[in-house]
């Protein structure tokens, strides 16, 4: 029994950024770099399976530089087994769908019961990776849980799903399944620094496309059905602060409207 | 008062006839069963003290720092002027006195009669307890009696009607009708206790008024018998009540193997109850660490899992720490936990392990790991919430009269919940944040110094130049908004007294202080490190922080990390300046103020005078509330306190506190110095409605205003 969870390095900002030469990110100077969010329920809900079950297998693997190493130790110290780091330069400029591809590479390679996947990541917040993934394996999916009932060794997994209007729907799928997990589902421990710091000792498997049996043309922007063009900061709208007692605040906000109409004042 | 003593009659003739009359009514074979009784007294005794040393020998190993003389020195000093006692309860104090020395005499007293009967006499035929000296000792005896059976009178008035609240043994962390809520038992026991040793002290007088009647008619007896006072008196009054000599003689037989047996039993009980604590107080005041609040201990790399799990994970000396404690309840009454109603009493959590410990560790063999878990909420475990709830204040560790570290024992607890992540969800997330960035605020690093741009002059950056100074301004001055106010008010005042410093900028991290109580050690490494790596940049001759939680950690922990530095907090260095004349009063203020002692900057490192001094400089009337200095109350934002939100509803400390203030009449000004404080007092100043009566300021505002 094993459960596979993809989980990602996420960047957040410094107040003050500057953009990368190239305009098309932010310059990795001014990245404060965590896991992601969604990625820590989803982990969660894996070793808590493990944990129930007493006999399992969760591996974590991670798409990205050895500046991810941070995010796998942090996973092996709140309990995955295994970490996988897959990386070559040839992968930078990926878009989901490129990194859904190595993914699903990678759990061909393991073969999980279980693909677990966060709904999105908190940077680029594209929310396909997971399903894609499940695309490409041609294995059941589905999106946004909020609920799993699934005991080790089962050919099913039931969960639930929040829908609009108040309404739950309650699925069952065939495993192996890919199901990308909502935030809130479960509490994510705290992974101490001490043991953050154990985890060190425990090995992270390196792994380069070519080793999965991918081609330089399957990753990068040369796999991606996307491209980044531009990052850009939108000009900010305007706002303005009325003083003044009441009858000073409506004169101005009535010749505001005036000017806003091209009326003469 | 008459002594028993193991030994044969001496005889009675010439020089030796003025003595004590030991076993003259007895038969050899009364006296052999009484020695029987009092070796087998002595043989229970002694097997109690192998149960309680195999107990504290399957705790932890630990090495005292220190010579074992001078700890032995302080321990003799501390016993014998019992300073610790007097401490908030002089009477209690004055009591406990008059037992501790006539219980000490009448040892003493007791030891001397075996010395020569048991001892000298048949080994080497020395006597010396007649003529003079045994007069001496029956009047020394007769005091030492009056002094035991005067102070326990003061215990039974001070359990019985005084009632004082620190001696209610209900427990805020159970509720009425939890088996271990108020413990009755241990009433009960006080009062044995108590009961016991009035009644051996009293027939011990009895006893003597009895043998000297029955020996009226020997002149070495009668004409001497106002050598003892107290027996000579009860001896009148018994003859005017018509008691003969052979009355005497009857009485005096009966009463001796009455107090005899009583007194064995006695001594047999001691390492069974709470009389043990003669030599467990003595033990652990013996194994005091000074800065048992101030250092906490490190986690050796060899441990599986940090801190406390099983009560095998204490280490002995926090296990002869449970037993030392006395149930006085002055860290019950100091704890401002348990004084806003959180379910927290220091005493409790002592005797809590105390009974755990009894019920695991004093039998032949250990039961398994699992049933050594002290976490939990079953009888003697120590639930989650108690921990949570301490501000590790060290209030408790700082009036305990016998050394009891409660600090460093609930901050190991805590180290084990961590692990686990059994905390409040907004502490898990400060601590992410923390590691994150660095600081509590979640703020990025390059923001720490923004603060300095609306300065009018440029702060060094210590890490690029020379400065005579370093200021580690620490997280709450560094990012909010109010205290950031202060922190430029500061760096003024430096510059202005032209002294040359710098600060770290984005180098400095949060010190840690917080993070170590909460139980968060590899996080505390991690910035501790940081912050002695970019120390290591920096070339300075002495820190200055304005900071009492970064002044503790940096003067006290990080030399344990290879850190060493001269450090000096802002109050002291200010007083300085002023006594140099750099700063000068020249608004000399006419405010009535009254001061809070910081926990970090008072209990935790004696930093009590330097910030009255300058209040006064600076012309201020200083009211004291009736908490100051070593026993000045928490704000409640301490241990990490800060990080994890207080019970709606509830009382907190600060409220608690500034309604202490607010009783003062004509109160202008509550005076702190410390960025947490400024936070929590300002708060509590609203929420108690207080606003308005009088207001919450740094003391540097103050010195701004008079400079």
């Amino acid at each position: 029994m094993k459960i596979m969870v993809a989980v990602k390095q996420v960047v957040s900002l410094d107040e003050d950024f500057e953009l990368r030469a190239d305009g098309r990110d932010v310059d990795p100077d001014f990245f404060v770099r965590d896991l992601n969010e969604w990625d820590d329920f989803s982990l969660e809900e894996a070793v808590k399976i493990k944990e129930a079950a007493g006999a399992a297998e969760v591996v974590a693997v991670c798409i990205g530089s050895d500046e991810a190493d941070d995010v796998l130790r942090k996973c092996l110290a709140k309990g995955a087994d295994r970490a996988i780091r897959v990386w070559d330069d040839a992968i930078e400029g990926s878009d989901p769908i490129a990194i859904a591809r190595i993914l699903a590479a990678v759990a061909k390679r393991e073969s999980p019961d279980l693909l677990f996947a966060g709904v999105q990541s908190s940077d680029q917040a594209f929310a396909a990776t997971g399903i894609a993934t499940g695309a490409f394996l041609d294995w059941p999916h589905a999106a946004v849980l909020t609920q799993l009932n699934y005991t080790p060794g089962a050919t099913r997994a039931v969960f639930r799903r929040e829908l609009e209007g108040g309404l739950l729907h309650e699925v069952e799928i065939h495993c192996p399944a890919v199901l990308t997990i909502q935030l809130g589902i479960n509490t994510p421990r705290y992974a101490s620094l001490r043991s953050i710091k154990q985890a060190a000792a425990k090995p992270i498997e390196v792994l380069a496309p070519g080793d999965l049996g991918l081609s330089d043309a399957e990753i990068g922007e040369a796999g991606s059905a996307s491209r980044v063009r531009r990052m850009f900061v939108p000009d900010k709208a305007q706002a303005q602060l009325l003083e003044g007692d009441a009858a000073a605040q409506a004169d101005k906000l009535a010749a505001i409207i005036r000017d806003f109409k091209g009326e003469a004042a | 008062m008459e002594q028993l003593v193991l030994g044969a009659p001496p005889t009675v003739n010439g020089n030796d006839a003025v003595t004590r009359i030991l076993f003259e009514q007895f038969s050899a074979f009364e006296v052999r069963l009484f020695y029987a009784i009092g070796y087998a007294a002595i043989a229970v005794f002694l097997y109690g003290i192998y149960v309680q040393i195999r107990k504290y020998r399957r705790g932890a190993a630990l090495v005292l720092e220190g010579g074992l003389w001078s700890r032995f020195g302080d321990m003799v000093s501390e016993v014998l002027s019992h300073r610790r006692l007097d401490r908030r309860d002089p009477a209690a104090g004055g009591a406990h006195r008059l037992i501790f020395y006539g219980f000490v005499l009448l040892f003493i007293g007791t030891s001397t009669i075996t010395l020569q009967v048991d001892i000298l006499q048949p080994l080497f035929g020395v006597r010396f307890w007649h003529g003079e000296f045994y007069l001496w000792f029956s009047l020394v005896l007769d005091v030492a009696g009056v002094m035991l059976i005067g102070g326990l009178l003061y215990m039974m008035v001070r359990r019985g009607w005084l009632k004082p609240p620190k001696l209610d043994y209900a427990r805020p962390d159970r509720s009425p009708g939890d088996p271990d809520f108020d413990r009755p038992q241990y009433r009960r026991e006080d009062w044995a206790f108590l009961w016991i040793l009035v009644v051996i002290g009293c027939t011990g007088y009895l006893l003597e008024a009895a043998r000297l009647v029955w020996l009226e008619a020997r002149p070495e007896v009668w004409e001497t018998r106002w050598w003892s006072p107290v027996g000579a008196l009860l001896a009148e009054g018994l003859t005017e009540a018509g008691l003969t000599a052979h009355g005497g003689g009857e009485l005096r037989l009966g009463l001796w193997w009455f107090h005899g047996l009583l007194a064995l039993a006695f001594i047999a009980l001691i390492p069974f109850t709470k009389v043990k604590h003669v030599f467990t107080s003595m033990g652990s005041l013996l194994a005091r660490d000074p800065l048992a609040a101030q250092r906490l201990p490190r986690i050796p790399e060899s441990l599986e899992t940090p801190g406390v799990t099983k009560i095998t994970d204490f280490n002995w000396k926090q296990l002869l720490n449970l037993d030392a404690c006395t149930k006085c309840g002055r860290c019950h009454e100091a704890c401002p936990a348990r004084a806003v109603g959180a379910p927290l009493s220091p005493r409790d959590v002592i005797l809590s392990l105390r009974e755990f410990a009894k019920s695991t560790l004093e039998y032949g063999t250990l039961p398994s790991a699992a049933e050594l878990d002290v976490h939990g909420k079953s009888p003697g475990q120590v639930a989650q919430e108690t921990l949570w709830s301490c501000r590790t204040c060290m209030a408790c560790v700082e009036i305990c009269p016998v050394a009891v570290e409660h600090v460093p024992i609930i901050v190991q607890l805590r180290r084990k919940l961590v692990e686990e992540g059994a905390m409040d969800p907004l502490l898990t997330k400060t601590l992410q944040t923390i590691h994150k960035t660095g600081n509590s605020f979640g703020e990025s690093k390059r923001k720490r110094a923004a603060w300095t741009k609306a300065l009018p002059f440029a702060v060094k950056d210590a890490r690029k130049e020379p400065v005579d100074v370093l200021w580690f301004v620490g997280d709450y001055a560094s990012f909010d908004p109010r205290n950031q106010r202060v922190t430029q008010i500061f760096a003024t005042l430096l510059h202005e007294a032209g002294v040359d410093f710098g600060i770290l900028f984005e180098g400095e991290s949060n010190a840690g202080n917080d993070v170590r109580r909460v139980g968060e050690e590899g996080l505390y490494e991690l910035l501790a490190g940081a912050n002695i790596a970019a120390l290591a940049t920096a070339s300075f001759n002495r820190i200055v922080t304005t900071d009492p939680h970064s002044y503790n950690t940096i003067r006290n922990e990080y030399p344990d990390f290879g850190g060493k530095y001269p450090i000096v907090h802002y109050t002291s260095f200010v007083a300085e300046l002023f006594a140099a004349g750099r700063l000068k009063v020249t608004a000399p203020l006419s405010y009535r103020a009254t001061f809070h002692d910081p926990c970090h900057l008072g209990r935790y490192n004696k930093g009590y005078e330097a910030p009255r001094d300058v209040l006064k400089l600076l012309g201020c009337e200083l009211v004291e509330m009736g908490r100051n200095r070593a026993n000045s109350f928490c704000c409640g934002a301490g241990g990490g306190r800060i990080w994890i939100p207080d019970p709606v509803g509830a009382e907190k400390p600060a409220q608690n506190r500034i309604k202490e203030a607010a009783a003062i009449a004509d109160l202008d000004v509550y005076v702190v110095s410390c960025p947490k404080d400024l936070t929590m007092f300002e708060d509590a100043l609203k929420t108690t409605g207080n606003e308005g009566k009088f207001v919450v300021k740094e003391l540097i505002e103050l010195i701004r205003e008079a400079t």
